[in-house]
């Protein structure tokens, strides 16, 4: 699997397959996604996106297909295994632990904390203070860029809807992923905060992480995407960029409906 | 009554080690656990009849507590992975079958008859001034650390709340709380004196429904329609209920320091008085540390949603292991000193109540809150000797009516809380209200 100019790809799914009861909700789909690109996937609702996502984050087990990430197959990890492996993905609705404060929500996020083997907290406590301090100044300059920094001692739960959403990217972040997928950044959020969603996501993208986006707002879409696939009632339909795709005689049926 | 405290503070350090373990379990995790009292029973069982068999003490009660953790391990193994609600039921079924084991098995563990006369630790122990002076001054610091939780909680509550306000509304408090301690006093001393007396029970008990309901009523009116009116309402309540601590501390705290003066007048509970004050002073202090550490963070996330602790990476099954073996643990402690201090262990010690009264003691003082779980402890314990006690002289009702009216209460007031103060008396409100 080599695209045109030779990349090999950061993420690559061959011929997944899930169903739930009679409902196919992925059927055969695969998916590509290019090391520096900013990748979206849309479709109408129901078409199985989040699935997909849920499907290549291993939340979700599925009947057939591979997936393989950065040059290994991931078919055999879980969950976590996907985060620590550089991959790492939000929910279409905003999920914040509400009851920890901004800031703990940030820490929580970044990998290889000495502090989270409970005998490190007494035989390396300096090492644990070391990377909690380190870790700190690293959210608050996340949470700086997104204009949260001056909530971070509050609780998540006190964000608003579009905030969370914000949270919840920042959060990401501090994974220090190769790959983030987000499920619909720009949904419930208000115009001028969409726009500056996306201009962080530019920005990250330029400092070479790497995006794949589900997202009905076609304007984010043609603004930010390098390339677009889209699925409907679970399988694919086309790929291309996204002008290719807004020329798209089926992917317009799609939407439209029949 | 030098004797009784001295065994009132080693059942509180128990029920308050005990009621951590459920803490970190539940009020951190998110684990429901319906069967904390096995891991007791295991600690017990294990430390008592390796002691006996001529174990080290110490060895036996790390051995104990360390099965007691195994038995998390099983137990975690088989159903974490589970739905949450397995857990829960499975931990209900082991703990009722450990019992039935303890009855059946008489070859290991004497049934019913109950394992007697095994040693107990510093019981031999005849320190000379020195050593007795030493173990003064470190039940001194303890309870000096303790004090000085109490004033940084009340530093916090009075922040920013003007010295006029605290004043007056912390001498409205005091006087509220005073008249109200008095009056429930006068009328017990009352009610003694007419139950001594020829006064037919039920008039008895009718007058003192009457009497208590009046009361309440009163009080409560008075608290919603005049004490929370005045200013610094809260902060009065935190200096008083402060005030109370430094008094009654003090007064425990007298008779803790002599009996560990005067060691020989009864060697064996003042040597496990000194060694549980000790035990739950340590557990306490590394407990505070973990929960506050990145491990702590990482159980709180998985209380409230364990598939975003995951999509960020964390193991949750490994950490939710952790979480009940240690609890665990802790438990298996609690139960050498309970076992200690009862000196026999009987499998009816381990009934499905105890476990409840752990449940009690952690919503009593507020889920996820180390302090409130010892608080928790200290007035669940206090309420049960008193009412113990007390009630026989006053209430008009038999010895075993008695005690499921003792456990009603219980279950009237943790309503009550659960009204007035859902999040327990030292929850956080905002971890509750806060949704998703
Ligand atoms: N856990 C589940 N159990 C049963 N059916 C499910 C489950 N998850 C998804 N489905 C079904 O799979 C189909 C695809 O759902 P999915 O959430 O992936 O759609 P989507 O493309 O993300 O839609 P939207 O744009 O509305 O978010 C739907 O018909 C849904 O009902
Ligand atoms: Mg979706």
């Amino acid at each position: 699997m080599v695209d045109s100019h030779g990349r090999q790809p950061l993420l690559a799914a061959n011929a997944l397959s899930k169903s739930f009861g009679g409902i196919r909700a992925v059927d055969n789909a695969s998916l590509e996604v290019l090391p520096g690109s900013i990748t979206g996937l849309i479709g109408p609702n129901g078409a199985g996106k989040t699935t997909l996502f849920n499907l290549l984050c291993r939340f979700v087990q599925p009947d057939s297909g591979q997936i393989i990430f950065d040059g290994v197959s991931i078919q055999h990890l879980q969950p976590h295994d996907i985060a620590q492996q550089g991959m790492v993905r939000t929910f279409q609705v905003a999920r914040v632990l509400s009851k920890l404060s901004v800031m703990e929500n940030m820490l929580l996020a970044a990998q290889h904390q000495a502090g989270e083997r409970f005998w490190n907290v007494w035989l390396r406590s300096s090492t644990v203070r070391q990377q909690e301090r380190e870790q700190r100044e690293q959210a608050s300059a996340i949470l700086e860029s997104v204009g949260l920094a001056h909530m971070a001692q509050d609780y998540a739960g006190a964000l608003s809807g579009g905030q969370r959403k914000l949270l919840e990217i920042a959060r990401a972040l501090m994974v220090r992923p190769k790959l983030v997928l987000l499920d619909e950044p720009a949904a419930g959020v208000n115009p001028t905060l969409i726009n500056q969603i996306c201009d962080h996501i530019l920005r990250w993208n330029q400092e070479g992480l790497t995006f794949l986006i589900i997202e009905h707002n076609m304007d984010v879409v043609m603004s930010l995407c390098d390339r677009v696939w889209v699925l409907a009632e679970g399988r694919n339909l086309a790929s291309g960029t996204p002008t290719e795709i807004q020329q798209n005689a089926q992917v317009l049926e799609a939407y439209l409906g029949q | 009554m030098e004797g009784y405290i001295v065994s009132l503070i080693i059942f509180t350090a128990t029920f308050a080690l005990f009621g951590l373990g459920l803490n970190l379990q539940w009020g951190y995790t998110g684990l429901i656990n319906f069967g904390h009292v096995a891991f007791m029973a295991v600690g017990a069982y294990t430390t008592t009849l390796l002691s006996l068999s001529g174990v080290p003490l110490i060895l036996a009660t790390v051995l104990g507590a360390g099965l007691a953790a195994a038995l998390g391990l099983l137990i975690g193994l088989s159903t974490l992975r589970l739905r949450e609600d397995y857990l829960a039921i499975v931990t209900i079924g082991v703990s009722e079958m450990l019992r039935l084991v303890a009855v059946n098995e008489e070859w290991l563990t004497r049934g019913t008859f109950g394992i007697q006369r095994f040693p107990l630790p510093l019981a031999t122990l005849n320190p000379r001034l020195p050593v007795r002076v030493g173990m003064v001054m470190v039940l001194t610091l303890v309870v000096g650390l303790g004090f000085w939780q109490v004033w940084v909680w009340l530093q916090q509550r009075l922040k920013g709340v003007p010295r006029q306000a605290i004043t007056t509304s912390s001498l409205a408090m005091l006087g509220y709380l005073g008249s109200l301690g008095l009056l429930l006093y006068g009328v017990g001393v009352g009610a003694s004196q007419l139950k001594i007396s020829d006064l037919p029970d039920w008039a008895l008990g009718l007058g003192l429904l009457i009497t208590v309901i009046g009361i309440g009523w009163v009080y409560l009116w008075l608290g919603d329609r005049v004490l929370s009116q005045l200013p610094g309402a809260t902060a009065g309540l935190a200096v008083a209920s402060g005030a109370f601590c430094l008094v009654f501390g003090v007064w425990i705290y007298r008779f803790a320091a002599s009996a560990l003066y005067h060691y020989s007048r009864n060697p064996s509970k003042t040597g496990l008085m000194f060694l549980s004050v000790l035990l739950v002073a340590i557990v306490f202090w590394a407990l505070q540390r973990l929960v506050r550490s990145p491990w702590g963070r990482v159980l709180k996330a998985i209380r409230e949603d364990e598939e975003v602790a995951k999509a960020l990476g964390k193991p949750v099954f490994w950490y939710k292991l952790q979480s009940l073996m240690l609890g665990g643990f802790i438990a298996g402690l609690a139960g050498a000193l309970y076992a200690w201090q009862l000196t026999t262990v009987y499998p009816d010690n381990f009934r499905p109540q105890i476990t409840f009264n752990a449940w009690t003691i952690v919503v009593l003082g507020g889920a996820g809150n180390n302090v409130g779980t010892l608080l928790g402890a200290a007035l669940f314990l206090t309420y049960e000797n008193l009412t113990r006690f007390v009630l026989q002289d006053i209430i008009p009702l038999s010895d075993s009516q008695l005690g499921a009216f003792r456990i009603m209460v219980i279950g009237l007031l943790l309503m009550v809380l659960m009204v007035w103060r859902p999040q327990g008396i030292l929850g956080k409100k905002e971890e509750l209200t806060l949704g998703r």
